[in-house]
């Protein structure tokens, strides 16, 4: 006990020698320990993501193109496939198709135009606001709302992919009709619309002047308009009824397909179905593309870690050094204690005593360094990853 | 005492009601509910599910389910079905406007395509886009018994695959429905046995299907349902007259009075034919009904 106030005191006595090796004590605890805690997160994350993702559909390219494109809404944009493609597996009643369609962003985020099913896949709930309702609207994920600083009430416009781009996709203004609830993934960071919204971004389908109404159409009246009819770049209830669409649904297109089968045979079949290497479509599995890219960036960790380690042992060495050189530089002061009759053994005690609590009180901070990083990790990795895409 | 008695008497029965009444509402919540676009396809999907689930058509009274303009509030309430039922061949043109759980859709008619009858196609062009058309379809297919045997069979399969119903419980009502519809075309059958011959004009274009299947020759104008014609709503009938020689005028709802007589003048026989699509009553006995008054129209045609 007299050993333990003793060395206390004497290192309160040197209280920034003792600060300077407590911090660096507790730094090399805890930087291992809060790396290994958020690259093991990020890694469950990762895969998480792909193992919550049963099938991917898309057409045949890049697995991983189509994967990042899908499930964490990137600046990759495979190939479309047709919405034909999502009616034949509704046909095959293996399992329900949910399109996505990322072609198009506003204020750096991706507009992700899909259908309700997506919502119930994911168990989105609301924070604020309502879900998709008609044509036009928008449902924001808790980051866009916070780094654009827009909730329900506001609008987001979409950004023309073509400036020079006459023909096709004009910006379409979108008014927020609901915000989600964090979910620490990449929808976050989406904006997200009803599949046919997006076809109107396209310009698949559009709204324009009283050139044809539907009465029109049912009553079969010609009609011929020129380039000079205004076409709406905003759909409101008085004009809504004059959006229509072009063509045949099943040639409308889709970024990629989330496939969710039935059960594991279901999957199997639909697998099978997609084996032809000549097929214009792919059926891949994204966990398994997930985690052979994981397993890549994780290769680069265990070189990560070696060098910890390195850092570590240098580290500690640099703190023995220190502490032998304190003792180095006690000498005279412990052959006082001996003359004054202190045995060998409580001299050691001491000198274990001072060490035991710099670092008790180094791994205590260490230690609550590392119960943040875990408390946070979700959340923070999540970010993250959010902000790599 | 005697007043303290019936107090209590009257506090027990409200009790008692608010009990029951908390119940069949709890009982109505936790039972399956299915909304339909048009009444066909909520005949059909209440005889297939019986008491079984709660079949919605959500078309307020008065309004032309065709042309219906759902309602934020409409539109959550149908989001919130475990089935929505769809007509199809264009038919509620409101739902390519709003957003729907595509899981929970079934096109009724997604199998009789080849089958659907294509009104006059649009073509246009605005923009730099060229020229596109608009295809119209005539989507009123129940009114040929035989496509609502279809469209019945639709309803059925997908109330089973949802797990609605019963399977067994939904074939053996099918099977009944089934027998019902193709009776009833039978007797339009006979009915309608040489009406291909008297020309006859709709007052709005409902009757593709219900023409194609008994042969008839029907004309079509685009009046409003149950309002009176103007003048030049009668210049045009009276024109169309000329030209097809028509004996016949359909209506899709009775006109206010006055109408038949102004029409009369020019030779036609009136006959109100409701096509069912937001009717109150029993889709089969209504049918059969208005089956039965173009009939007798016809009838007086050949008689005069």
């Amino acid at each position: 006990m007299n050993a333990l106030y003793l060395a206390f005191a004497y290192l309160r006595y040197h209280w920034a020698r003792s600060l300077v090796l407590v911090l660096v004590a507790a730094l090399i605890m805890f930087v291992p320990v809060a790396t290994q805690t958020l690259l093991s997160t990020s890694e469950r994350a990762l895969v998480a993501r792909g193992e919550a993702t049963p099938l991917l559909l898309g057409s045949r390219g890049s697995q991983l193109d189509l994967t990042m494109a899908a499930l964490y809404f990137s600046d990759e944009r495979p190939d479309p496939v047709t919405m034909g493609e999502v009616e034949r597996i509704w046909d095959s009643d293996l399992g329900t198709p949910i399109p996505l369609h990322t072609a198009f962003s506003s204020g750096g985020f991706r507009i992700v135009g899909t259908t309700l099913d997506y919502f119930d896949f994911r168990a989105f709930t609301p924070a604020e606001g309502r879900g998709l309702s008609l044509l036009g609207d928008a449902v924001i994920g808790a980051e866009v709302a916070r780094a654009l600083g827009k909730g329900v009430g506001d609008s987001l416009v979409s950004a023309p992919e073509n400036l020079f781009d006459l023909d096709g996709v004009y910006p379409l203004e979108m008014p927020i009709v609901g915000v989600l609830a964090p979910t620490n993934t990449p929808d976050d960071a989406a904006i997200f619309v009803d599949i046919k919204t997006a076809w109107v971004i396209q310009g698949i389908g559009h709204g324009h002047e009283d050139v044809v109404t539907a009465a029109d159409v049912a009553a079969g009246t010609a009609a011929l308009a020129n380039a000079a009819v205004v076409q709406y770049q905003r759909i409101t209830p008085e004009n809504i009824e004059s959006f229509h669409f072009h063509g045949a649904q099943d040639d409308f297109p889709a970024s990629a397909v989330v496939v969710v089968p039935h059960d594991t045979r279901s999957a199997t079949i639909l697998k099978g179905r997609y084996l032809d290497a000549e097929g214009p479509t792919q059926l891949i599995a994204p966990a398994g593309v997930i985690q052979g890219l994981v397993d890549r960036i994780f290769r680069i960790k265990s070189l990560l870690d070696i060098v910890t380690a390195i850092i570590a042992l240098a580290a500690c060495a640099a703190i023995a050094l220190a502490l032998f050189l304190t003792y180095r530089l006690r000498a005279r002061e412990i052959a006082t204690a001996v003359k004054l009759g202190a045995r060998r053994s409580m001299v050691l005690r001491l000198l274990a005593a001072e060490t035991v609590t710099l670092l008790l009180i180094s791994g205590g901070i260490a230690a609550a360094g590392a119960a943040l990083v875990t408390r946070n990790a979700e959340t923070w990795v999540g970010w993250l990853l959010a902000l790599g895409t | 005492m005697r007043e303290l008695t019936v107090r209590l008497g009257a506090g027990l029965l409200a009790g008692c009601a608010a009990f029951l009444f908390s119940f069949s509402a709890v009982e109505a919540e936790d039972r399956p509910r299915v909304v339909a676009v048009n009444a066909p396809l909520q005949y059909f999907a209440a005889r297939l599910l019986d008491e079984g689930a709660e079949v919605e058509f959500p078309v307020p009274d008065g309004v032309d389910p065709s042309f219906w303009r759902p309602t934020i509030a409409d539109i959550s309430r149908i989001q919130g079905a475990d089935l929505i039922l769809l007509n199809g061949a264009g038919f509620a043109t409101w739902i390519d406007r709003v957003s729907l759980p595509r899981s929970r859709l079934v096109n009724a008619s997604a199998a009789l395509k080849d089958r659907f009858i294509v009104t006059e196609s649009i073509t246009h062009s605005h923009g730099e886009g060229g020229e596109h058309s608009h295809e119209g379809l005539a989507s009123y297919l129940w009114l040929d018994p035989l496509l609502a045997v279809a469209q019945a069979e639709a309803v059925a399969a997908a109330l089973t695959r949802k797990g609605l119903a019963p399977g067994d419980a939904v074939a053996a009502r099918l099977a009944a429905l089934r027998a019902d519809l193709e009776a009833l075309d039978d007797a339009a059958a006979a009915a309608l046995e040489g009406a291909g011959d008297v020309t006859m004009i709709a007052t709005h274009p409902r009757y593709h299907y219900l023409a194609r299947r008994y042969g008839l020759s029907i004309s079509a104008l685009e009046w409003e349902a149950g309002a009176m014609p103007s003048p030049e709503d009668l210049a045009t009938l009276e024109g169309l007259v000329t030209q097809t020689g028509a004996k016949v005028l359909i209506w899709e709802a009775a006109p206010p009075a006055g109408a038949f007589a102004a029409t009369e003048a020019l030779g036609l026989q009136n006959v109100v034919f409701d096509p069912l699509a937001r009717s109150e009553g029993p889709f089969i006995e209504g049918f059969a009904a208005s089956v039965e008054a173009l009939a007798a129209a016809v009838r007086a045609v050949a008689a005069n």
